[in-house]
């Protein structure tokens, strides 16, 4: 049926090759080739970006890129950002900050926070809440989530 | 976490245990369920409102490689069921409701956009959608009935032709003397409030896997669900199987909110398609189908009659409360169910000394109506309203109006006029901290000077009372019913908790740990809490209902106490001393006196696991678990009151929230992270409700808010921060 490409790219700095139809997004690529099923799909038309991941360091809603689109690219997804069982300074934060609850979403909150603090470590309330006005929580209103960001930016600027 | 011997959990921001596998990527939801030789699902659904389909060619799509079946209407009828509400197994069938027999993929007629008319089962979901774009229906479109009043109207067809009528349940009950306080009132007023259909919108839809073992006879399904029994007592009768041959399991629940408290029409065709291949298969809903066909709730229009005094005194309401409960009737907990906690606590906190109340739900062309997040409480929003409405008509202060009629604690009367205690409830006091908070003085000066500018700034406030669990009523269980726990000390020392419950955001595993660490005596890592299994978790209907801190909390504190009791009389033989004697802490028995002589947990379950040693005496009691019932004891209510200020623009309607303050009492707080997480989800749901959200159709029946870009959901930039106190 229909033609498969060939694609490689490294995936939380392991090098992964594929062979997708064309029209496989990067989010499909990930859960369903590749396992890692962290990245969430929770609209698949890029409003609620619970699937955000980080390709070549740029936050990028994975439903609406195709998985040959991200041929030869870098992409980190949450899975790839503890080390040995020691979480990131960011999920240290939220999961301090009780920042969470039902944890769909999550995945795409700990992805553009990481883009975030990359770009402004120290960024005011205003900058996270514009930050985050991208991903849709339904069960925090989201003041847990704003003081998890904010605790993330403290650690990683005493660091 | 490390935990001092005497530390309590119970009262702790003790961080859950659920966060790092979710924040890790690591969470089981149900769409990360991968069985070997799975096949996918879509359905293809109803453009329509209200037609009937005259014919079903499916052999385009049947041809398509990568296809495995097609099942239409047609064939699901010789292998399902007719549905009912489903709501008997727990208690919850509505006397008066008239439930048509309905059928989980539609064949003879579609009754509202996103109505199911085939499941196509392939290799993967998109082929599986492929091909139900190759379905050729023929539909012969009947007249859309889309409003409550066009499904009151004699002249407009029945959209269930079995019961020939929209009327789908009626309901009248009157409590105290509702003509003698209308004859004695100095005024009656009158109010009318509409609620606009708004929906759950869980960040994860509906989904299942099911897979049928066609030798064992037994059919395993994954479900995102808030209750594996309600799915196993759902599907079972409608594949003709015994519940003991569907076996439920649940993982991690991306939210609900009610939607999924029952069973749905689609994870019953799923359930069917994978008996009937002995494959596995998954659905999971896409956005556009939770939107348009998951359930949808609340659209009700409420007339409120007041009879009250010049001085503000209000005596009694008639209330006739009408209901558009879409289309299929939502399995276990239909529109119908709720009216009756609509109308029981619809008088509140307040003295209110008679009610009348009539309810009326109807059927119309729209997709089900479901559960969300207190399905009855429309009742506070329309009582405080009124009060409102009422303090404007006498040019009283609404709060003057609110603390004459406000019942006080230990101050008849002691119950509602609908017959439910109002024992131990601190409404008085949380209005009047309120009211202290807002310096509710200083704003109403600052309102008039800003009205002298042209400025609108407003006031609102709701106090309520919220049954968790409810008070009991006369000789009966809190509503809801009772539940169990199964606590076990494991071999090494660990403890484990069984509950019913299913967590889907609550956090369940780390509170219910805390009261069972607390009460076992040993360290919260040690506890261990099981759920989302019908093979071994105690029955029940689930998490729902604000009944998890008090009911399960009851179960598993009672439960631990129960098992602690056995440890200790067992460690008590081991060690030849009396159990009173013996105390447990940081996991290790001590005898009181003696803390010298001190023996681990471990080492105690260990002996009675392994029957050594075997010189104790025969009758010693070597299992240590215990299965605790409880009934939520004298029962009670939690409640409060919340207080929102805002600045409407004139011109534009904007609304912008200055302050939104929270004052609540929910009795022992188990985990205050927790339950400050849960007020503020909630607030944040109300103001998406006012302000954004709604499931709008138009005349047509033809649904409009089928994405999240018309389906508006609150962002980081619509909620304030929301003030709580306790």
């Amino acid at each position: 049926m229909t033609t498969k490409i060939a694609i490689r790219m490294t995936v939380n700095a392991r090098s992964c090759e594929g062979s997708v139809e064309a029209r496989k997004t990067l989010a499909d690529f990930l859960r369903e080739d590749l396992g890692l099923t962290g990245t969430h799909l929770g609209c698949e038309h890029g409003v609620c970006g619970a699937c955000t991941v980080l390709v070549d360091g740029e936050a990028v809603r994975a439903c609406l890129m195709l998985a040959v689109q991200a041929d030869g690219a870098e992409v980190t997804t949450v899975e790839g950002l503890a080390k040995n069982d020691a979480l990131h300074p960011i999920q240290e934060a939220f999961w301090e900050s009780h920042s969470f609850q039902c944890g769909f979403c999550t995945p795409g909150f700990v992805m553009t926070t990481l883009a975030l603090l990359r770009e402004n470590p120290n960024p005011n309330e205003e900058e996270i809440c514009e930050a985050l006005s991208g991903n849709l929580c339904r069960c925090t209103g989201y003041e847990s989530i704003v003081a998890g960001v904010r605790r993330a930016a403290e650690k990683s600027g005493a660091r | 976490m490390t935990v001092g011997i005497s530390e309590r959990m119970v009262g702790a921001r003790v961080k859950r245990s659920e966060d790092p596998r979710l924040l890790t990527g690591r969470g089981r939801y149900v769409d990360d369920v991968h069985l070997p030789g799975m096949l996918h699902a879509a359905f293809l659904r109803s453009p329509l409102a209200h037609a009937r389909i005259t014919r079903i060619d499916a052999s385009a799509a049947r041809e398509l490689p990568g296809v495995v079946a097609v099942y239409t209407g047609a064939d699901m009828r010789a292998w399902v069921a007719p549905a009912t509400s489903g709501g008997k197994a727990f208690g919850l069938g509505v006397p008066g409701y008239k439930v048509p027999p309905f059928r989980v993929i539609a064949d003879e007629k579609v009754r509202f956009v996103g109505d199911p008319v085939a499941i196509v089962v392939a290799e993967s979901r998109a082929v599986a959608e492929d091909a139900c774009e190759r379905i050729d229906v023929e539909y012969d479109p009947l007249p859309p009935v889309v409003t409550a009043e066009r499904a009151l109207d004699a002249a407009s067809p029945a959209v269930f032709d079995e019961i020939g009528s929209n009327v789908a349940f009626q309901m009248q009950y009157t409590f105290g003397d509702v003509d003698g306080v209308f004859a004695a009132a100095d005024r009656t007023i009158r109010e009318t409030f509409r609620q606009h259909r708004h929906q759950n919108v869980p960040m994860e839809g509906r989904g299942s896997v099911a897979s049928y073992d066609p030798a064992k006879k037994v059919l395993t399904i994954h479900s995102a669900t808030q209750g594996v029994f309600s799915v196993q007592r759902i599907v079972a009768p409608l594949l003709g199987l015994e519940p003991e041959s569907v076996h439920v399991l649940a993982g991690d629940v991306g939210g609900s909110f009610g939607l999924k408290i029952g069973g749905s029409r689609e994870e019953v065709a799923v359930c069917a398609a994978s008996k009937q291949l002995g494959r596995p298969v998954k659905w999971v809903e896409d956005r556009n189908e939770n939107l348009t066909a998951a359930g949808q709730a609340r659209e009700e229009t409420v007339e409120i009659e007041a009879a009250v005094t010049s001085d503000g005194m209000v005596l009694g309401f008639k209330v006739k409360l009408l209901q558009d409960q879409g289309s299929y009737p939502a399995m276990i907990m239909p529109a119908a169910g709720v009216t009756f906690g609509m109308m029981q606590f619809l008088p509140g906190p307040y003295r209110l000394g008679a009610l009348s109340f009539e309810a009326t739900s109807v059927t119309t062309n729209k997709c089900q109506y479901v559960a969300y997040r207190g399905p009855w409480a429309v009742e506070t929003w329309v009582r405080e309203r009124m009060l409102d409405v009422i303090a404007r008509e006498l040019g009283m202060d609404p709060i003057e109006l609110r603390r004459k009629n406000l019942a006080v604690r230990g101050e008849p009367p002691t119950h509602m006029v609908t017959g439910l205690s109002l024992a131990g409830i601190t409404s008085r006091e949380s209005l009047d901290r309120a009211v202290a908070l807002v310096d509710y003085a200083g704003f109403r000066e600052r309102q008039r000077k800003a009205r002298e500018e042209g400025r609108f700034l407003g006031i609102g406030f709701a106090t309520y009372i919220e049954a968790a669990p409810g008070p009991r009523s006369k000789g009966g269980p809190p509503a809801f019913g009772a539940q169990d726990a199964r606590l076990r000390l494991e071999p090494d020392g660990r403890v484990t908790v069984f509950t019913m419950q299913q967590p889907h955001g609550q956090g369940h595993e780390t509170t219910l740990a805390q009261i069972a660490a607390d009460e076992m005596g040993v360290p919260f890592e040690q506890v261990t809490v099981v759920y989302g299994d019908t093979k071994t978790t105690p029955f029940g209907m689930g998490t729902g209902g604000s009944r998890s801190a008090t009911l399960a909390g009851g179960a598993v504190l009672h439960g631990a106490r129960a098992l602690k009791r056995k440890a200790l009389a067992f460690a008590g033989a081991l060690i030849e001393t009396k159990p009173e004697d013996l105390e447990i802490r940081a996991g290790r028995v001590f005898v009181r006196d003696a803390p010298e002589r001190s023996i681990s947990l471990a080492e105690v379950a260990a002996a009675a696991a392994s029957g050594r040693p075997a010189n104790l005496p025969a009758d010693v009691d070597r299992n240590l678990e215990v299965v605790h019932h409880y009934d939520g004891g004298g029962g009670g209510w939690s409640g409060g009151t919340h207080c929102c200020l805002v600045e409407v623009d004139i011109e534009t309607g904007c609304v912008r929230i200055d302050r939104y303050v929270v004052i609540e009492d929910c009795g022992v707080v188990i985990n205050p992270a927790v339950v400050d997480g849960q007020i503020r989800g909630g607030v944040a749901q109300g103001i998406g409700a006012v302000l954004l959200e709604r499931s709008a159709y138009d005349e047509d029946g033809q649904y409009l808010s089928g994405s999240l870009m018309d389906y508006l959901l609150p962002t980081t930039t619509d909620v304030p921060p929301i003030e709580i106190e306790h």
